[in-house]
């Protein structure tokens, strides 16, 4: 499993021993996907489907004062010649994205602004 | 209303987001960081105003003059918000690895 991190986007890529049917399975049956996503029933609803390929969601959270902020959660399966299934995951679109494009033009150093100690940083540089 | 809920609303102003991008440059007096917007020099300071209510800028004073400049620190729940995505989605691979074991063929 790796993860690449650009603050807007969120990829999850794994290998799975199962074919694409079998995952595809898991990611649309009600019954299945409530097993290790049960999430999904309040937050997902599907934008896209693309039987044994590809599942593209709308992924909707909810603050405290009952706002939604809405993004977007794609799966795409690839067969592997072992018989398994790569599957990506990727979560951005976020519908914020305002605040996300804010971000993504500051200076990189200061994109995660907890790894480092800014409190005296100079601006003029 | 949680932090970044906060922040959320308070970039999704176009122009306020403009206004926090442009102080990425440095730090700027009102008069300076109006020389490029259409707005008023009023409508700035309100942008600005909002811009600090949120954490996202600190002002100084100095004579008759106040200086902006982005508090960066600002931005930290918004960073938290996206990370706790970043920790849920590998822990719902794993428990979907585990579900495709137990699923008939």
């Amino acid at each position: 499993m790796s993860l690449e991190s650009p603050l807007e986007t969120i990829v999850v890529d794994t290998d799975l021993d199962e074919p694409p049917e079998k995952v595809w399975r898991a990611l649309t049956e009600p019954e299945v996907l409530d097993r290790w996503l049960a999430e999904a029933k309040d937050r997902a609803e599907v934008v896209e489907s693309e039987p044994g390929k590809r599942l593209r969601l709308t992924w909707r959270d909810r603050d405290a004062d009952g706002g939604l902020v809405e993004s977007e959660v794609t799966f795409t399966l690839t067969p592997m010649i072992t018989g398994g299934t790569r599957l990506r995951l990727v979560h951005d679109g976020f519908v914020h994205t305002a605040c996300m494009s804010a971000l993504a033009r500051l200076p990189r150093a200061l994109r995660r602004p907890r790894l480092a100690n800014l409190g005296g940083l100079a601006w003029a540089a | 209303m949680p932090p970044e809920a906060a922040l959320f609303r308070t970039l999704a102003d176009p122009t306020r987001r403009a206004v926090f991008e442009r102080l990425g440059e440095g730090e700027m007096t009102v008069s300076d960081l109006r020389s490029g917007f259409s707005v008023s020099q009023p409508a700035i300071s309100q942008h600005l105003a909002a811009l600090k209510a949120a954490g996202l800028v600190s002002e100084r004073r100095a004579g008759r003059n106040a200086f902006y400049r982005l508090r960066p620190e600002g931005l930290a729940p918004l960073a938290g918000w996206v990370d706790r995505y970043r920790t849920f989605w590998p822990e719902r691979i794993a428990k979907l690895k585990d579900v495709l074991k137990d699923m008939e063929p």
